[in-house]
């Protein structure tokens, strides 16, 4: 049952993980290909955001791995 | 040198800082166990920094020149994590679980508290 618990916390935080990159990269794609002049700020806002996004499902990994 | 080149270096900077202090600490405290495993969770958190900065670079530089671009390296990072966890586990009476895991944040917040620093003066 531990295994399973940590396929489902790990699964589950992967998933939050993959729509909230999904829709932080399509948007930064969208603004560098309008306006490549504005990379860098796009880029730095691009990093905050999946640096933020990803801080959950690494918990996620944590909590799996010490469970299981 | 642009906006997101002085961040990273920025970034970089006080995560030396940060972990210079946690090897003092380990060096001349007693608690050592406690700082040994801030130590081992903040430098994966600083490869995790390192692969972050350095993939999100290369990911819009390639959207820039409209060639195909790679991934950003998330399985990468959760990896990273995994290990410090199971050498945390594998070597408990060295390094504390509790003690890993904030190591393991410690680069969120400085993102965090770089980002509302530097927010109003660029």
């Amino acid at each position: 049952m531990g295994a399973l618990a940590a396929a489902i916390a790990v699964g589950l935080g992967a998933l939050g993980a993959g729509v909230g990159n999904g829709l932080i990269v399509s948007r930064t794609v969208e603004g560098i290909a309008r306006q490549p002049e504005l990379r860098g700020q796009l880029q730095t806002t691009m990093f905050i955001g999946v640096g933020l996004v990803e801080a959950m499902p690494i918990i996620a990994v944590v909590i799996a791995l010490i469970v299981m | 040198m642009g906006q997101y080149e002085m961040m990273m270096a920025r970034q970089r900077k006080w995560m030396f800082y940060l972990l210079a202090v946690l090897v003092m600490g380990a060096g001349f405290t007693p608690y050592v166990r406690i700082f040994l495993g801030l130590l081992l969770g903040s430098v994966i958190s600083f490869y995790n920094l390192y692969l972050l900065q350095k993939k999100i670079n290369d990911f819009a530089e390639a959207v820039a020149k409209k060639a195909s671009a790679k991934g950003l390296g998330t399985i990468s990072r959760f990896a990273a994590a995994a290990v410090a966890i199971i050498i945390a586990l594998r070597f408990e009476e060295y390094f504390s679980i509790i003690a890993v895991i904030i190591g393991l944040m410690t680069s969120y917040l400085v993102i965090m508290i770089d980002f509302f620093v530097f927010r109003n003066k660029q």
